[in-house]
Formats: C-alpha cells, structure tokens, sequence
C-alpha cells in the first residue's frame, strides 16, 4: 500500500515547529485583560529591508524596553501586502493590548486595520497613511512640506548654477501607492510648476530600493544626455543613483538630493558629508511620538489622543553640518 | 525430489551447490528447501511456470539476493555473498530477464559496468576500452560499432549486449534469464555457439528459459520447478518436452497446437507496393478471420510493417484498402476509426499504463463507449472489462491494482483486451507472447484463433516459428524490406520459412 | 475478484489517509496555540479557523488547476504574473473604463473579460508546448516573464486604487473579498475538479497521458488537446485567483504575485502529487494547501520570524518530494 507522503512530512514539520516554538521569543502571547503581567505590543512593519524602517525598527525596541509592563513584537511583511494582512489578521486573533502599524501600500491594508479596530484593539498608523482612518491615531511626519523643502532647495541650486531658474530634473520614485512618495513629489512639483524652464525628464519607479533605483538609473542615463539634478524620494535611491552615475563618470554633471537623514555610517548625514548627496532631509522617525502615545494609550484608560500628529522635518546639506 | 547422477564416469566437485535454499517475498514463499548442483562444463536447463521460482534461485545463486536459510557453495566452499559484485569475484555472472542497460550510454560503457578491470581501462581512454570490447561484442555475435549508444539498437540486440557483458566477466558460471526472449532464429544460433564454446571451456551454465525447444537442443541435464519446490532434475536425453510440461504446470497441456482455423473468405485489408522508408513494394491480402504470420530475420521491417500499417511511419508509396474502401494512413485515431488495432512489441514502453489498475488500462482505448457526454459510466465499464478478462482467462488479485502488479503473461492478456475491446477488424500482433509462460501463451493462442473465428483479420510477428507455423492460415515472410514470399500454412516448415527469411527463393 | 464491499473498505482506509497529515498538523496548532482572554485556544477559534482558508484561498483555487496540468505530464510557471495581470487588469477596467452600464454589469464584463483572458493565455502557452513541443517548463517560464512584461506595461507601473466609495471599483472590491464567497467558490472548484479527475473520460486520459506518453500515443488518446485543456484551466484559475487578490488588495498591482507560482507548486507536490506526472488526487491537493496554511497560522500565531516560515516551507518541500521518490511503487514487479 502505498503510504501518503503527508504522513512522514508532517513528522519532520513537527520537529520543526516544535524548534521554532521553543525559542525564547514566542512566549505565550497574554491578553490586555492581564494587568499584573505583560501586556503585548505588535508592530507590524512593512519591510525591514529598508535602512529607514531598520532604523524604526531599533528606536522602536530600545523605547518600548524603557516602559515597564509591556512585550514588543515586530513583524515584517518583506514589503507584501497580502502578507501583511495575513499577519494582522492573525496578531488581531492574539489579542494583543497595542497594535502599531507601517502600513506597506494605502488600500490594501484599510479594511484589515479596520477590523482590528472593529476588534477593540486600539491602532496607532505609522508615518505612512491608509485610505480611511481606520486607525486610533496616525503619527506622520509631514511629507509635503519635505516636497516644498526639496522644491525650493533645488530651484536655488539651479539658479546657482545657471543664473536663472531652469534646469532637467530626474525623479526616482517609492512605491506609488504610499503617501509619503505621494506628498513627497506633490511638494515639489507643486514649487516647480511656477518655472517653465524647471523641466522634469523623466521618473522611474526603484520601490525605495537602493539596487533597483541603480538599475532604473542606469537606464535613464543611457537615455538622457544630460541631467542636473536627481531627486530621489529617498537616500537609498539617492545613492543608487549615485553609484549607477559614478560607473558612467557623469556623477559630476549631477547633484543628487534625497530624504531620510539617518544618521550612522550608511545613513543620508554621512553621505551629505562626503559630498555624494547634495542635500537630504531628515524624515523623523516618529518613533518616539508612536511609543509616547501608546504608552499614554496602554496606561490611561480615559485617554483620547488626538487623531492627527504632525512632525517636523530640516534640511541637511554641507552648510549645516559646519555649523555646530 | 530426484536427482539422478550427472553424465559422465568420474564425479567433479559441483561448481555450484544450493542446499535447503528458501526465499520469502511479503506473503509468498519463492522457493521452499531447494537443493540443487550446478557441474563445471554442463548446460542445465531449468523449467517452470511464471512463479515457479526458477528467476528467484538464479538470482540468490548470483548473489543478487539472499537467502532467508540454506546455504550455497561454490566450488565445494561455501559462500555467504552480501552482493552481486562479490559473486562476479568468485566467477559467478547472470544475465538478467529484464535488462540492466542504459540507453544514453554506449555500448562499450554498458559492458564495461560493474566490470572492474574494464572500468579501470576505461578511465585510460575511451579507445582502450572499445578494442578490449570488441572481441566480446564478436564472441556474441554481435556486429557493432562498441560507441554506438544503445538507444539506437533494437530490443533483440540488447539481449546480445547483455550477453557480451556477461563473457567480459570471464565468469566460470553462467545464469541466463530468458536470454532468448527476444532474439531472431540466426542470434539463437550465434548465442548457442558461444553458449558451446563456455562448455568446451569448462564453464557452468544455468539456462533458465520456457522455450523446450531450446531446451532440449542444449542443454545436457532439466531441472523442473513448481510452485517454489524442486520436482525432477534428468538428463535431457532421458526425458520428452511432454514429460517436462507434466511436471511443470501438474497436467496435461498441448501447447501450440490450436485448433486448425477455417477457410477465409472476403478480403478486409488489401495491401499493393506498400513502401517506406525501410519497406519495399509490399503487396498482399488479408482475409477476415485469416491468421496471417508474420516472419522474418531481425530489421527485416516486420514492426515497420505495422507502424506503416498505422501512418506511423510515412508512406513513399502503395495503396491500402480496407472492407469499405480505400485507406490512407494517418496516425493512430484514425487507425482506431478504420477498425485497425496494433498491439505494439514493448508492452512496458509502449502498451501498458503501468500504475494505471488493470481496469483502466483494460478500458482505455475504448472509453468512448462507456461514457455519456465524457462522464464516465463506471458500472458499465467494469462489467465489460471484467467479463472480456475473464474470457482471456486473465489472473489478476484485484482489478483496481496497478497492472504493474501482474506478471508478464497476464499483462499481455491485458494489452490484448484493450485493443479487443474496440472490436477491430484488423489486427496487428507484435509479438504477443515474447517473455510469458506456456500456460499463458496457450490462453493467447487460443485467444486469436477465437477472434479469427469472429471474423477479425490477424497479422501476427513472432520469432518463434513453431507457434508461428502451428497456429497461422499463411506465413508472409519479409527480408530487408522486402516481401520474400508467401507460405501456406501446409508447406510452412522452420527451414522453407529460413529459406525465405534469409533471402533464397522457394525451395525448388 | 474483490466484492464492492472489499472495494467500499480499502475506498474508505484509502480516503482518511491524506487526511492523517493534516490532522497532524491541526493537533500540532492546537497544542501550540496560544491562549485566549478566556483560556480557548486561538488557533481553534472559528474565525481564525476561516482565516486560515481565506488566506490560503488564491493559492487553494490556482493548485486545483496545476494538478491537473502537473498529472497531465506537464507545469506552470506563470500562474504569478497571469495573477497580477487579472488584478490589474480588472481595475483598469472597473476604473479607467468608464462605460454606460450600470455598475453591476460594468462589474460582470470586468470578471468575464478577465477570466477569458487568463484562460487565452493559458491556451497559448497549452499550444504553444503541444505544437512546438517546447518544454512546459521553458514556456511557462518565458509566459512568466512576458505576461509580467505586459501587466507593468499596461498599467505603467503604478497601481490602480480601487476607492472606497460607491464606484463600481469599490464595490466589486466589497463584494468579492467577503469571505462566504472565496470559500464556496473554492469548494465548488475543488468538487468540480475532483469529479473530471476522477469521473469523467478526459481526467482519466490525462492520468494515462502523464502516466506514459508513449502508450498514451500508440492508444491513440488526444494528448494534444487534452494538455491545452489543463493550461487553458490553469490560466483561468490564476485569473479568478487574480480577481480575489484585487478584491482584498482593494488595488490592482501589477507587482504582485511574484512567486505565488512556488507556493502553488509546493501545495500540490505536499498533497502527493509527483511532478512527473500520472499520479495526484484533488483531495490530495487541498490537503496539501491546507497543510502550508494551518502551518503559517501557527507559526504566525507563536510570532515567529517569517523567515523561520520560509526555511520551515522550504524543509516541507524537500521532505515531500524524497519520500514520493522512495514511496514509488517499483514498476519491475
């Protein structure tokens, strides 16, 4: 007779399981209605690949360790929608006190936050925003004001360089449905539009992604004879771009301008300060924000935050960082 | 069991001995306190039915297998083997029924495996090995190029690889399996004269076959086998081939003898200058209820008839007429449409779904007719596959077993049925009783001669001649392509039928 | 010969086997469950029961039709991008299509049009592998690659927002995320391709036909045809599985379904198919998909890393392909 396969598979899966189980992260999950001992935090993030968000990642671990009582869970969603539906949809059935989300796209994860909410779990929506507020509260930082910034910043570049305002622009974009690439180009082209000379070339989509805005570029300066400025929505695209533009020896010709500003080695600062970025802009974490409302949320029953919190950006160029 | 005294004054060690040999396969006892001997120089034949147990004591004897008890000498040691390699050392070689070759190599390469010396040779360079080859490949008569990969032989030259490997052994015993299930009458010859050269050279061979012809012209003592047990071991010349099909299958039988078939009358398959590539202007006509045997030497075109038959290979010229009209070959749907059925020569290869149950592959080509709108009609189905197999007097445990389950015979009943039950008027057979028993061949015969009674017209390859000739109205027999003449059952003996199979005319 | 009650017994010891691995796996999920507000088992709850069949559903519904492509000889590797191309296909037509119908039957030419879509392309890659005789493998392949082609083209790379107003978009989006409908239409597809494997003229040529090309060929059966069949299926089946992605996506992406393809596969090689063909039952099938989904949900349950899930899928496929290759009966009886 022959045996099913099933059989020895799920064998060999249980010894898996019961390995993956074992370890020290996966402890029992408690529900809210356990004061005395730790109440769960899940943070689902939408991809931990991306500098940013690794960095998000790290605040969020270090502040959440500070408040007593509490349990921190990060999940990734390698920057899949429908993963990271799946995975809120299984956090909602654990019942954990506080729930954090980075959302990946603006649709996809509206009705899955809506349910947790449905749930009675309260959703603090991180930097990034949802189609509907489904959500106890949204901390964002203010990415069309970023825009305005990068707008007016290379308008006086060029200026600088020609002695008027004209100039061909390059874009590389994030994932389209996110409302920081949204307000993030809106910004700026809002502050161009009143220059006719300000031409934008072209805009290729490198999903925020530092390889893949290196190969977009590629392209582009295979096709373009002749660029000035190379506005990436964020440093890793920034710095692809770079890259794809030293191997071509045209990194002269260009200035390019990012956002994020994180520090440490690989961070926008440090690459301001070696001349490859002209400029960045520091994209707050909101991480402290997230930890200090839903600290007040964990620990105030009566607490009503508001729905909207706002956090302020700065521009970072050579100039800045000489000054003390 | 009765063991009379080997031929000859003095008595030599035996080169191999079996005693008290049992073998356990899940619930059947293979073989049961066998004792048995093997002398230096004779040929011994072993008998028996499919199950008998004759493949299971060769292969424990080679080392293949092991005995669950008893114990084995060779050479008047005794030998505990834990492989086929270590009997090759003590000089122990088989040729197994189901060849162990591989397609993608060459003929070189398969000698060469599992022969220590010649590998060692090979990794020197590829022309070493074919020239210390070559002489093995002539030694079984085979005339080949040794880097021809084997894919591109036929069935029946296999068989002779496998032989040429087994003599670069320099085995001093010899099993062969069925060694002549699928060779012509001039490679029997060749493999007879090889298998006489061993003896004069002091080598032990166990011939393990069905065909008593074969038997009783080479072999020097019988050993029948029934049902696991050693019955008689005599010496050839003391015994007839109706004693020894007594022993084997416990009664009488007389196998090949068919009842004679019936005059033929119209015409269902008219063939004129019939060409393709490997065929030659062949022309003739089949009655309905004719047995039309198909004889000839290997690559005369007797599959190739078949496969033109079908439009499976092309057509360069000739017209065929079936009943209602002309016929142009197109493949096989259209073959089934026109009522023309072929049973091909492979049965593994090319006929039978082998994980497929015995009823499925029963009802396969016929589907159509037990169904309704494509949904399948199951308890129609398996009434008429069942009562068909039952007809053909088909064993099977179970008819919704694989089909891979059953042994050669019945797995050619079941092929059989399957084309049988798309009522053919035509009916092709390539070699429909090549590696099964008696008792099975017999069902077969008696099979066809019904179907010809019915009506059906039969065209049918064999190499064996003695079936062939007892049980067809005509012989055609085809050389290199051609149709060399036509022979009446009445005037059909093995030499006219030679005579014309090797390209001489009739006799005078 | 075996009595029908013989048959009716080994039918039904044969019925419960696929279904001791999956039992396995849900007593596994019930000890490992974490526990609830009340002390219930999570895992167990009814809504994380159908959690797990919804999330499994566009995976579920698309390796019902690769099991009859895989059984049939053959393998397809593009059910990825025709997904993407379905959902973006159909929001371009729910969105940028703006036509005098009422949005009901704006919606019904939306999902007619997609499904015969999908099914188009499936029927070119059936044909393409059954007149040209490319390998199933390397035309599915470049199918994979030039329908994603096509999909980033069409949409130029962005994606299309459904909404969440009254628009036809946002409505199809409502309706055809609601779970009640993915289940059945899932269960009707599993019971619809259970009954042609196993009951009808055309699931048992392709059984034969996988099973010995050969032999099928010298019987005369219509492989051709019947190979283009299960292509033709497997393209609507990614298809619909497109239009349930869209709908819970509330987007048409046409970067997703990247590697869904993989995931298909491992459902139906876990489910006792073997990948040459000839062998594979749909019970089988579904048993596998609901094997890697009550798997997942454990696993996500518990929080653990997911890349832990994927090295833990990646040992599941391997363990179930080495043991279809020592279970194969041996053909040499």
């Amino acid at each position: 007779m022959k045996k099913h396969p099933t059989l020895p598979i799920t064998l060999g899966l249980a010894l898996a399981l019961l390995a993956a189980g074992c370890r020290p992260q996966a402890q029992q999950a408690q529900a809210a209605a356990a004061p005395a001992s730790q109440r769960l935090v899940v943070f689902s993030q939408c991809n931990n690949a991306e500098p940013y968000r690794a960095a998000q990642n790290a605040e969020m671990q270090r502040l959440w360790d500070g408040v007593p009582g509490t349990r921190l869970l990060i999940m990734d969603a390698q920057q899949d929608s429908a993963k990271q539906i799946s995975q809120i949809e299984t956090a909602i059935r654990v019942a954990p006190s506080l729930l954090i989300v980075a959302p990946n796209e603006r649709a996809p994860l509206t009705e899955v936050m809506g349910r947790a909410m449905q749930a009675g779990i309260p959703v603090i929506c991180l930097e990034r925003d949802i189609a509907q507020p489904n959500y106890t509260t949204w901390i964002r930082a203010d990415n069309e004001a970023i825009g305005k910034l990068v707008g007016q910043f290379v308008v006086d570049q060029l200026k600088a360089k020609y002695g008027e305002p004209r100039g061909r622009i390059v874009e590389l974009a994030g994932l389209k449905g996110v409302e920081a690439e949204i307000n993030r180009s809106g910004g700026a082209h809002g502050v161009w539009k009143d220059y006719p000379k300000i031409e934008i070339v072209t805009e290729a989509v490198a999903n925020w992604l530092q390889s893949t805005a290196k190969d977009r570029m590629t392209e582009i300066l295979a096709a373009v004879p002749q660029i000035d400025v190379v506005y990436a929505r964020n440093d890793p695209m920034a710095m692809g771009a770079y890259l794809a533009a030293r191997e071509k020896g045209r990194e002269k010709e260009m200035i390019f301008v990012g956002v994020d500003g994180l520090e440490g080695e690989a961070g926008g600062i440090e690459k301001v300060r070696q001349g490859i970025l002209a400029a960045t802009f520091v994209y707050p974490l909101c991480v402290d924000k997230a930890v200090e409302i839903g600290t007040r949320i964990l620990n105030e029953p009566g607490f009503k935050p508001e729905k909207v919190y706002t956090m302020t950006s700065h521009i970072v160029t050579k100039e800045t960082l000489a000054k003390p | 069991m009765i063991a009379f005294s080997p031929i000859g004054n003095h008595e030599p060690a035996p080169a191999l001995a079996c005693t008290g040999v049992s073998k356990r396969y899940g619930g059947v006892q293979a073989l049961s306190g066998v004792d048995w001997e093997l002398l230096p120089g004779e040929v011994h034949a072993l008998c028996g039915e499919n199950g008998a147990g004759k493949s299971t004591l060769a292969r424990i004897c080679a080392g293949i297998a092991r005995p669950d008890s008893g114990e084995i000498r060779r050479g008047g040691c005794a030998v505990a083997w834990s492989g086929s390699d270590e009997a090759r050392r003590d000089g122990v070689g088989i040729i197994l029924q189901e060849l162990d070759l591989f397609a993608n190599l060459t003929v070189a390469e398969n000698i060469a495996l599992g022969n220590p010396a010649l590998e060692a040779r090979r990794w020197v360079s590829f022309d070493a090995l074919s020239r210390a080859v070559a002489p093995r490949l002539e030694e079984a008569g085979i005339p080949v190029d040794p880097t021809t990969p084997l894919g591109e032989l036929g069935v029946s030259q296999w068989q002779l690889v496998a032989i040429a490997r087994v003599l670069s052994l320099d085995a001093k015993v010899i099993f062969m399996d069925e060694p002549t299930s699928a060779l012509t009458e001039d490679a029997v010859e060749r493999l007879f004269a090889v298998i006489r050269r061993l003896k004069a050279r002091g080598v032990a061979i166990a011939y393990v076959s069905h065909k008593m012809s074969e038997i009783f012209r080479i072999s020097d003592r019988i050993t029948v086998m029934r049902d696991g047990e050693m019955v008689a071991t005599c010496a050839t010349g003391d015994t007839t081939v109706d004693a020894v099909i007594r022993q084997m299958v416990g009664r009488p039988v007389t196998a090949g003898e068919a009842t004679p078939p019936e005059e033929p009358k119209i015409s269902v398959l008219g063939v004129r200058n019939l060409s393709t590539r490997k065929l030659r202007r062949i022309s003739f006509d089949l009655a309905d209820g004719e047995i039309m045997g198909v004889a000839g030497l290997v690559a005369s075109g007797r599959s190739e008839l078949g496969r033109a038959l079908l439009g499976l290979s092309p057509l360069t010229g000739g017209e065929l007429t079936l009943a209602d009209g002309t016929y142009l070959p197109r493949g096989v749907r259209h073959a089934m449409r026109s009522l023309l059925a072929l049973v091909p020569e492979d049965r593994r290869r090319d006929g039978l779904f082998m994980r497929m149950s015995v009823l499925e592959n029963t009802t396969i080509a016929a589907l159509r007719r037990y169904s309704r709108l494509g949904w399948l009609r199951g308890g129609e189905e398996r009434e008429a596959a069942l009562d068909l197999l039952e007809q053909s007097r088909t064993l099977f445990a179970d008819a919704d077993l694989p089909v891979g389950a059953l042994s050669g015979g019945n797995q050619q009943k079941v092929l059989l049925s399957k084309w049988l039950l798309t009522f053919p008027k035509v009916l092709f057979l390539d070699d429909p009783t090549r590696g099964i028993d008696v008792g099975a061949k017999d069902d077969i015969y008696r099979l066809i001669a019904r179907l010809a009674r019915d009506g059906v017209g039969i065209l049918w390859v064999s190499s064996e001649l003695p079936e062939l000739i007892a049980n067809s109205h005509r012989i055609m027999v085809l050389h290199e392509g051609g149709l060399q003449g036509i022979l009446e059952s009445a005037e059909a003996t093995q030499e006219s039928v030679m005579r014309l199979a090797t390209g001489h005319g009739p006799a005078p | 010969m075996s009595t029908a009650a013989g048959r009716g017994l080994r039918g039904a010891h044969q019925f419960t086997r696929p279904f001791i691995g999956l039992i396995l796996v849900v007593a596994l999920g019930v000890f490992l469950s974490p526990r609830g507000a009340g002390g219930g088992i999570i895992f167990l709850s009814g809504g994380n029961l159908t959690d797990i069949l919804l999330q499994q559903g566009e995976i579920g519904i698309m390796a019902l039709a690769m099991t009859l492509v895989v059984i049939a000889g053959g393998i397809d590797l593009s059910v990825g991008s025709v997904l993407a191309f379905s959902a973006s296909l159909v929001g371009l037509l729910l969105v940028k299509w703006e036509p005098r119908l009422p949005t009901g039957a704006q919606i019904a030419a939306a999902v007619a049009a997609v499904l015969l879509l999908g099914a188009v392309i499936g029927a070119v890659n059936g044909i393409i592998i059954t007149r040209l005789r490319l390998q199933p493998f390397v035309m599915t392949l470049a199918a994979m690659i030039g329908v994603r082609g096509l999909t980033r083209w069409m949409t130029g790379n962005t994606n299309i927002d459904f909404g969440f107003d009254a628009a036809a978009s946002a409505r199809f989006s409502d309706l055809f995320s609601q779970k009640p409908l993915i289940l059945a239409v899932w269960a009707v597809l599993a019971v619809a391709a259970h009954l042609v494997l196993s009951r009808t003229v055309f699931g048992r040529y392709l059984r034969a036909i996988g099973e010995n090309e050969k032999a099928a060929a010298f019987t005369g059966l219509p492989i051709r045809m019947a190979r283009t069949a299960t292509y033709v299926a497997c393209g609507a089946a990614a298809a619909l599985a497109g239009l349930v992605h869209a709908a819970r996506s509330h987007q048409g992406n046409p970067n997703d379904g990247v590697a869904y393809e993989l995931d298909v596969i491992a459902a139906v090689v876990i489910g006792g198919t073997a990948l040459s063909g000839g062998q594979g039952t749909i019970l089988g099938t579904v048993t596998g998909t609901l094997i890697l989904g009550v798997l997942t949900n454990v696993l996500r349950l518990r929080m653990v890393d997911s890349n832990v899930e994927l090295m833990i899928k990646a040992v599941i496929i391997i363990v179930a392909v080495w043991v279809q290759r020592r279970d194969r009966p041996s053909i040499n009886s």
